[in-house]
């Protein structure tokens, strides 16, 4: 000891035991209290004479089972949890003080107040177990250390079980999976997957992990929080099922529609054939048979359209590069736009992975949407009106959009342009090109939404979320 | 006035139509005069205030409901007998004849049409 200095000697003497932020007790066999610290002091209040129980617990006589007083008699420390009055948490720890003989003379408590950190984990345990998510801790390798209750419930028991096999029955990690995302980049991710419940039932959910040290490349563990969606997903596809079955009604009362015009048609030219027949008329006879010609060809474009409706085909999805179909969509309409004074033109192009696609449909679509986007230029009071084309990839959504600055479209058509057999194109359209375009769209997992200003112009565009896009055929 | 010299007004917007509209009527003794649109329409009804009106509802730019309505708010034309004849549901007669905005249509045809039953509802019309 005589490495010390003397000065420092008599402060270990007189002050150390002061310093330590614990509260530090010597108690003798007989629960006395012979010696107690500054921190004691002010937690607990006046020691001298009294005895242990009195003055942690307010006792009038020592605790039953008491842990610190076994120190006494096998001289082993202790470290135990003491719950005092309402819900004050201890921690304690005893160790014996022996005598020159080696026997235990005294204890020595010392205490720390943990109630706020004991009170802090009953929150998160809260958290943790009541909010309304699946929550798991794995591991590098995949293995479940903690999952909460809610997750057990739905997909089962989680002891050793890998998160993959717990909510996929896979026997490998996920493709996609967003955990070994986060452990490689210390960030958040999320994705949406379909696991196998506990019963075999499908569940729909959105999961999204956190390293538990964020940022942390080296991070241990990740936090996976499962949102449940399955519900969510089963009203999507009420809601698809039944728009579908509106749309079957108005396709049939649109078609009777169409035809009785077409039929109207047809009879008005066989009025003048029979009529030019009867007058001997020639000019009439002709004028009666170029109306019976229009109205049959008519006829045959509205089946036409109405097939290619009708098709309830699932999309035939290969790896397709979107900016390709733009390509020959341009090719396609070039001309023929030139010839009439609109301008076709391309955004510029953005680098944009292969997606599955159906080319087909997303061809009828984009066929669709730049027929009408020339049409509506050629009803603009624009000397030359231009048609502006492209598609990119915008937070996890490919877009196609068909800008036009022709006539645009008022509130009352925009409502109605993709519901019914509506054409503003008097006898030339059938009103089906839109209706097949926001099939084909649905079918794509998208939605097509529109921006247009009369007088000014118009932009559709197709959304397909890449997630939802379909499998590959 | 005979009925010859009558002046039916034929507002479509199918040329088609039109036509056939204006020979059968021409061929029965009528005198006729053609629009392609609801504005059109309502221009001539206007200026040649005609006996008889031959209204189709859905056109582009201005409907038959919108001709309709612009016939019952002119003085000068409220009086005109208007035929609508249409591809739209037959439910759509009795909602239009119930209207206070229009004057409920004298007649009412769906298309395809039968040609001697409205060339004889005309006739009731103007006899």
């Amino acid at each position: 000891m005589t490495i010390f200095s003397s000065e420092l000697n008599a402060w270990f003497q007189s002050r150390l035991l002061d310093e330590i932020p614990l509260n530090i007790a010597i108690i003798d066999r007989d629960y006395l209290i012979v010696y107690a610290n500054e921190k004691f002091r002010s937690q607990f209040g006046e020691w001298a004479n009294r005895k242990c129980y009195q003055v942690y617990k307010g006792l009038d006589e020592p605790c039953q089972d008491c842990q610190g007083m076994r120190t006494f008699d096998d001289g082993i420390p202790r470290k135990f949890e003491e719950v005092v009055g309402y819900r004050e948490y201890y921690m304690v720890q005893t160790a014996p003080a022996l005598d020159l003989n080696g026997n235990v003379a005294y204890i020595v408590a010392m205490s720390e107040n943990i109630t706020e950190i004991r009170n802090h984990q009953l929150e998160c345990e809260i958290f943790f177990e009541r909010v309304p998510c699946y929550i798991a801790v794995i591991d590098r390798g995949f293995n479940i250390m903690r999952a909460n209750e809610k997750l057990t419930e739905t997909f089962g028991d989680c002891t050793g079980k890998k998160c993959f096999e717990l909510y996929k029955k896979r026997l490998s990690a996920c493709e996609d999976c967003p955990a070994a995302l986060s452990f490689l980049d210390g960030g958040e991710h999320t994705s949406t997957h379909v696991g196998i419940s506990a019963d075999g039932g499908e569940t729909h959910y959105v999961v999204t992990t956190t390293p538990l040290i964020k940022g942390h490349t080296e991070c241990k563990y990740v936090v996976e929080i499962l949102t449940d969606i399955t519900h969510i997903k089963a009203l999507e596809k009420e809601k698809l099922d039944a728009e579908r079955l509106a749309a079957v009604g108005q396709t049939v009362a649109g078609l009777a529609h169409s035809i009785k015009n077409i039929l109207m048609g047809v009879e008005g030219g066989m009025y003048m054939v029979s009529s030019g027949i009867e007058k001997d008329d020639k000019a009439r006879l002709s004028k009666g048979w170029d109306m019976l010609q229009r109205n049959i060809s008519k006829v045959s474009s509205l089946v036409k359209d109405f097939l290619s409706f009708a098709k309830g085909r699932k999309p035939e999805a290969k790896l397709v590069n979107p900016n390709i179909l733009i390509d020959e969509i341009l090719e396609l309409y070039a001309e023929t736009a030139n010839g009439i004074g609109v301008e076709l033109k391309r955004m510029s192009p953005t680098r944009i992975p292969e997606r599955p696609l159906d080319p087909d449909a997303i061809h009828t679509c984009l066929t669709n949407l730049v027929s009408n986007a020339i049409d509506a230029c050629q009803l603009s009071t624009r000397e030359k009106s231009t048609v502006l084309l492209g598609v990119y990839e915008n937070d996890g959504t490919l877009v196609f959009e068909v800008a036009d600055n022709g006539c645009g479209m008022d509130y009352d058509i925009q409502k109605k342009v993709f519901t019914t057999f509506f054409t503003t194109k008097g006898g030339k359209g059938t009103g089906l090109g839109l209706l097949t375009t926001y099939k084909i769209v649905q079918e794509h997992g998208g939605r097509i939404n529109v921006e247009s200003t009369p007088g000014e112009g118009s932009i559709f565009r197709i959304l397909l979320p890449v997630s939802r896009l379909p499998e590959i055929t | 006035m005979s009925d010859k010299n009558k002046k039916i007004l034929i507002v479509d917007d199918e040329p088609d139509v039109v036509t056939y509209l204006a020979s059968l009527l021409e061929d029965n003794g009528y005198r006729t005069i053609k629009a392609y649109n609801g504005k059109e329409g309502m221009d001539l009804a206007r200026k040649e205030l005609p006996d008889l009106i031959s209204l189709d509802i859905t056109m582009p730019e201005e409907t038959g409901v919108r001709m309709l309505r612009n016939l019952h708010d002119d003085p000068a034309t409220s009086g005109i007998p208007v035929i609508l004849v249409t591809g739209v549901d037959p439910q759509y007669k009795d909602f239009i004849e119930h209207r206070k905005q229009v004057n409920p249509p004298a007649a009412y045809f769906e298309k395809p049409i039968d040609k001697e039953l409205f060339l004889q509802t005309i006739r009731k019309i103007f006899g």
